[in-house]
């Protein structure tokens, strides 16, 4: 029997590293089955961590979840003595198992299945065999092709042809080209590209080298945040693994191509994910982007053609070239081929990785997969693409997943972050939480970015405190556009989005705030009051438990009360609250 | 391959591989850059240079974007004018600064006060003169009379005084007036149109010299023995000698105005023969009414209009005054009549005053040399009664007053104390409380309530299409020469616009402005101003001598050294003001705050003002790809980003050459030699 846990980020954080050290533990003590305790990258189930598979002996995978420490001892004895039913109570429920069953893995096709340590294991899977393909038959052009087949666009955001790309530095005449990997994620609520390293990392070494023999690059190089320690870590054994069995190096079974690889640690800068600023950054600059054109194909990395792409966009290619470019284009949408990783989080019963082919819409993704709103709540709108992108609101939520419809509704596909909010969520306040993110991740060279973000959080820090004046909405609308349009890179340019879609399917909730100082979904603290429904209170006394300001009294079965000077507005009340007798005006 | 394009329909070629700005530039097509410099690498930081090329999504930064064969750019698209106009408003919304010194600012005709006041401290006289004249004639008779608001608005206020402006004014007009080499103004080239200008007082004679400049024909009716207006029948010789006045109207006549004298308007010449005769007509004939007092006995005799008191001193006639007088008012015009009466021999004067000294209109040094001069001050009176015997003024019932709540002017309102009245005895009573416009004879132009000319506040146009008016006569009414300058000012633009066929109106120009704390000024050795040099007030009563000898030249050139330079030293390069202006920004759109930062000395030679940084980089980028230095660069991130020391513990002079190239590039004021 073989005993895996989920050591992603994700399971660490809720746990699984005691798990596995109580595991550990017991089975030195005894372990008559000879069973094997090992580990496995996020399998995409986040909200189920920490998760514990057991493979039988007959090779059957059992999935066990919330595994607490003290569950050690059952799952240690279930196993001595061959028999799982014993952990009947830990099994994944049929429901929650469909998060997975509903899913297309490709990007993610290993992650959460095998050991992320074990460069056999990948191979196992069929790991490398697309670089020996390339390498062994076809020519670089052969390979670019295949990608054009497979219709793949950047995963990175900004959804370019990835073939298009890889073509033009190709083409570009220099003997000294580089492969760049951006993986400098940063978008709040986005941890695509954290899992597939963490889970997957020989993917990712494999997809940049069949890259860098399709341009002609002879180093590749992998921009990765520094606040993804796990990762690097486990990016470094990958590429040490890989170059102790040749598949880095010279040479590269046999043929003429070389390449060697390494880690570049970010440091935490987030316009660092902009490709031109990525590169000022690797050169040992401050993170500025620089105008294109010229473009990196042409002028990247030491003024020389570099590409760059995603740790998603690479983790698809052994896969398309292993299976051929039509078998991704087969998948999706005529705009929009393959898959998509997902991460979706927010008020979700099922918040985790979710990978699906491009078209489903996005009412599958939420209900389907994601379960539906947490407490059954009425869904309001879902965030997609982070700061650069917009919210979705419910009329749209049969809005297929493709890089142009989603445009059109004002929002973006971006790197895949999807954030679900309920009735309780402000859109106003969500548009604020990602301006103020960007305004402060200005990297402070345009001018419409540099101090168009800092003057559009300032109406909305002044709109969320009920200060809003007349004319507040029509000035941000005009600033959006003259930012979007005079902002030198992405980051700037996309800014305004979030404001733009929450004056597009927001505007009455703003004009709330504005003329009737008044937030409607009762999250702007200077705009509201916290008070207990008499009828509702069962008078069970949680709230007042949870209330860090001892702001709420009252008598067990009677209904509390809250001190309107005390209470702070957190909220914690109304979020432990089972009865909806909270009540926010 | 040459590549041909069109910007805003010019054809232009470009070479291959240049850019649209630098190919655009040469045919001709202004596009703003900030960031820009051909010495170092394409930066595109300003975004202020961009243009939309028809078929290309984005907007295209021109500094970079190289064009294609048979591109279509325009430069004038919505949405170009929104980011550029966007970038400007953004930068100036965060630009703290001094564009002009306050005094300039709050000079109603706008005069450069610290232009010419250092041009002084130079002993640059004749550049000092001819800075003055590029706003107004007649700098010397103005220099003495002027209640100046530019020394009010002088933040040399916060250290000790403010700096005597008009008085170095006056100083540097009389050194030039003095000299051989006397001011000459500069005609423009004769465009063949005839202007009209009734009034020859100082707005009618500046609207005459503007009118000039710009190449236009004028002559000036006056109804007056002599040309100078209320300066010459209003300003007794004692404040300004007429033989200055004289000697500065001269001036304007070898400018080649006609000036036409003693000529009445509906009596010696019809205003409309003057409509149909001119190309346009400048209606500027001031105030001259005295407003009655509306007191029983105002019609006995020795009760006389203030200013027509002044005006008979103007005349060259010396009126007889009795023993004991008094002024009624409490303005400029009621210092000068009571100075007259006790310079005619007059025992007893006495300033009846409706409410307190503090609300006095009349300029505190007017107050201060009167009560020297022995004038009685009675505050809190007001006329209610003139008494006479056989028809002669014999005295006065005054009702005593207190002070009651602001009025809309601010100044507390004077209330009658119930019973509280005082008898004075005097021989002659003049009314100086107010003067109005007198429109008879300027037919058919619509009229205010008031009786003064109603005219547009941005064209200066009255309801007669060629007819336009300024100063004293317009909406308003009376106030200072300076106003009634500005206002000639503005309307010679409007009529020069009218003219030419153009957009008659106005335009503001913007400026960046400031607020100052006394704290800041703290630090400021003192230095007190000169002291003007004249005569005691017992000499001065004697005759109407000049009450000032004026500075001499030592003193003025100390006193001109006391300027804070308030305004920016980069304003005439500045390129960030000089777009504002183009692109007519709002910045008070945006509101928001400001980053507000100590300076920055750069090896003690350079100082950087993070205030007026625009952070274009090119004092960095110049540093670093043409000195091949890295002294500066940039610190912090998004709004907080400044230039700062790249390593700050490490002694300048190890890496900053002194070369103050980082100067000579920045487009704004923000980098400054100190050497």
């Amino acid at each position: 029997m073989k005993i895996v846990i989920g050591e992603g980020s994700c399971g660490l954080a809720a746990g699984a590293g005691k798990v596995h050290s109580r595991l550990d533990v017991l089975f030195s003590e005894s372990n008559p089955a000879n069973a094997e305790v090992t580990i496995t990258g996020c399998n995409g189930m986040c909200f189920l961590e920490p998760i514990v598979d057991i493979y039988d002996d007959g090779g059957e995978l059992h999935r066990f979840v919330h595994i607490k420490e003290k569950d050690a001892e059952v799952i240690h004895d279930a196993v001595c003595s061959n028999d799982l039913s014993k952990l009947d109570s830990l099994r994944i429920s049929d429901e929650d198992a469909s998060f997975l069953s509903q899913q297309t893995r490709i990007a993610l096709r290993n992650c959460g299945n095998i050991n992320p340590m074990s460069i056999d294991e990948y191979i196992a899977t069929g790991g490398y065999v697309a670089l020996e393909k390339i390498l062994k038959g076809m020519s670089q052009d052969d390979v670019i092709d295949e990608i054009d087949k497979s219709g793949l666009k950047g995963r990175g955001g900004a959804g370019f042809s990835t073939a298009f790309k890889w073509r033009a530095a190709k083409a570009a005449d220099d003997a000294e080209k580089y492969l760049i990997c951006n993986a400098d994620e940063g978008d709040p609520g986005a941890f695509m590209d954290r899992a597939i390293i963490e889970g997957d990392p020989h993917a990712l070494v494999e997809g940049m080298l069949i890259g860098a023999y399709a341009i002609g690059a002879s180093e590749a190089i992998i921009y990765v945040r520094a606040e993804y320690p796990l990762a690097i870590k486990r990016l470094e054994n990958a590429i040490k693994e890989a170059t102790e069995r040749e598949y880095l190096g010279k040479n590269i079974f046999g043929s003429n191509f070389s390449c060697s690889m390494r880690i570049k640690a970010g440091a935490g800068a987030f316009v660092c994910g902009e490709e031109t600023a990525l590169i000022e950054s690797l050169e040992g600059k401050r993170g500025m982007p620089r105008l294109k054109p010229p473009f990196p194909a042409q002028s990247g990395f030491w003024f020389k053609p570099s590409n760059i792409n995603n740790v998603e966009t690479y983790a698809n290619v052994p896969w398309i070239i292993a299976n051929g470019g039509n078998a991704f284009a087969a998948m999706g949408t005529d705009d929009s081929k393959g898959t998509k990783v997902f991460a979706l989080t927010g008020k979700i019963k099922r918040g985790g990785l979710v990978e699906i082919p491009m078209g489903k819409t996005l009412r599958e993704v939420i209900y389907d997969i994601g379960g539906g709103i947490r407490g059954d709540k009425e869904f309001k709108a879902v965030q997609l693409g982070g700061p650069s992108g917009g919210c979705v609101p419910a009329s749209l939520l049969d809005t297929k997943i493709d890089y142009k419809t989603l445009g059109q509704t004002g929002a973006i596909m971006g790197s895949g972050g999807m954030v679900v909010m309920d009735k309780t969520t402000c859109m106003v306040g969500m548009a604020r939480f990602f301006l103020d993110f960007t305004a402060k991740e200005s990297c402070g060279k345009c001018v419409h970015c540099r101090i168009g973000t800092k003057r559009m959080l300032e109406v909305l820090d002044r709109i969320v405190k009920g200060e809003g004046k007349d004319g507040d909405i029509e000035m941000l609308e005009d600033l959006c556009i003259a930012v979007k349009d005079g902002a030198l890179c992405g980051l700037g340019q996309t800014a305004p989005n979030p404001v733009l879609t929450t004056i597009r399917y927001f505007r009455e909730e703003m004009e709330a705030h504005i003329a009737e100082k008044r937030c409607p979904a009762g999250e702007c603290v200077d705009l509201i009051t916290y008070s207990i429904d008499k009828d509702k209170c069962i008078g069970c006394s949680l709230c007042a438990r949870k209330c860090p300001t001892e702001a709420i009294t009252g008598e067990i079965k009677s209904p509390f009360e809250i001190d309107v000077d005390k209470c702070t507005k957190c909220g914690n009340c109304r979020t432990v609250c089972k009865y909806e007798a909270i009540l926010v005006k | 391959m040459a590549i041909k394009y069109t910007i805003d329909g010019i054809e232009v070629i470009a070479e291959q591989g240049e850019t649209i700005l630098s190919s655009a530039t040469r045919a001709g097509v202004e596009i703003p850059t900030l960031c820009f410099s051909d010495k170092t690498a394409i930066y595109g930081a300003c975004g202020v240079c961009v243009v939309e090329a028809e078929g290309v999504p984005k907007l295209l930064r021109a500094c970079s974007a190289i064009p294609q064969d048979g591109y279509v750019v325009r430069t004038d698209t919505e949405r170009v004018l929104r980011a550029r106009k966007t970038a400007f408003e953004l930068l100036l919304s965060d630009h703290t600064g001094d564009c002009r010194g306050p005094c300039k600012l709050k000079c109603p005709a706008g005069t450069d006060c610290q232009k010419y006041v250092n041009e002084i401290k130079d002993g640059k006289y004749y550049d000092a003169v001819a800075t003055i004249y590029d706003v107004f004639p007649l700098p010397a008779s103005i220099g003495r009379v002027c209640p100046h608001p530019c020394e009010d608005a002088c933040r040399r206020e916060l250290v000790e005084e403010p700096i005597s402006i008009a008085f170095l004014k006056a100083f540097a007009a009389d050194k030039v007036l003095a000299s051989d080499n006397k001011y000459k103004i500069t005609t423009g080239a004769d465009s063949g149109k005839r202007v009209a200008i009734i009034g020859g007082g100082p707005a009618g004679l500046t609207a005459a010299v503007k009118l000039r400049e710009y190449g236009h024909a004028v002559t000036i009716f006056d109804q007056q023995p002599k040309m100078g207006g209320m300066l010459r029948y209003g300003i007794p010789q004692y404040r300004l000698p007429k033989e200055i006045l004289d000697a500065e109207i001269a001036i304007i006549e070898e400018a080649g105005v006609v000036m036409k004298n003693n000529v009445k308007l509906g009596k010696d010449i019809q205003f409309n023969e003057i409509v149909k005769t001119y190309d346009a007509v400048l209606v500027a004939i001031g105030a001259w009414t005295s407003v009655p007092m509306s007191v029983p006995g105002e019609d006995l005799d020795g009760v006389l209009g203030g200013i027509y008191f002044l005006e008979k001193l103007g005349h060259g006639e010396r009126p007889v005054v009795g023993e004991k007088v008094a002024v009624c008012g409490g303005g400029n015009t009621a210092m000068d009549a009571c100075r007259t009466a006790v310079r005619l021999g007059a025992k007893e004067v006495y300033v009846v005053y409706r409410r307190t000294r503090n609300e006095m209109p009349a300029a505190d040094i007017e107050i201060e040399e009167a009560e020297e001069e022995g004038v009685i001050f009675k505050f809190l009176t007001n006329p209610i009664e003139i008494y006479g015997e056989n028809g002669k003024v014999t005295g006065m019932k005054l009702q005593k007053m207190e002070l009651g709540e602001p009025d809309e002017s601010g100044r507390r309102s004077p209330v009658a104390i119930p019973g509280a009245t005082e008898d004075i005895k005097v021989d002659n009573v003049f009314m100086a409380i107010g003067q109005v416009a007198n429109c008879e004879g300027v037919e058919g132009v619509e009229l205010t309530r008031k009786g003064t000319i109603l005219c547009d506040e941005m064209t200066f146009r009255t309801n007669i299409p060629n007819v336009f008016a300024a100063g004293d006569v317009t909406n308003w009414g009376a106030g200072i020469a300076i106003e009634a300058i500005e206002e000639a000012i503005k309307a010679a633009f409007c009529i020069n616009n009218f003219l030419e066929g153009d957009e008659v109106r106005y335009k503001a120009t913007y400026f960046v402005e400031r607020e100052v704390t006394p704290e800041e000024f703290e630090d400021r050795e003192k230095q007190h101003r000169e002291k003007m040099p004249g005569p005691t007030p017992e000499e001065r009563i004697k005759s109407f001598m000049p009450v000032y000898d004026g500075f001499t030249e030592e003193q003025a050139r100390a006193e001109a050294s006391r300027c804070l330079e308030c305004g920016c030293h980069d304003y005439y390069d500045c390129k960030l003001i000089k777009y504002a202006n183009w692109f007519d920004v709002e910045p008070a759109r945006f509101g928001g705050s400001k980053r507000e930062r100590p300076l920055l000395e750069i090896a003690d030679v350079i100082e950087h003002n993070a205030d007026k940084c625009v952070l274009c980089g090119l004092c960095y980028r110049t540093c670093e790809q043409v000195e091949g230095k890295t002294f500066i660069g940039l610190y912090n991130r998004g709004f907080e980003t400044v230039i700062n020391p790249m390593f700050p513990r490490i002694e300048a002079a190890a890496y900053c050459a002194t070369c103050g190239k980082c100067v000579d590039v920045c487009p704004t004021g923000a980098m400054r030699k100190k050497f």
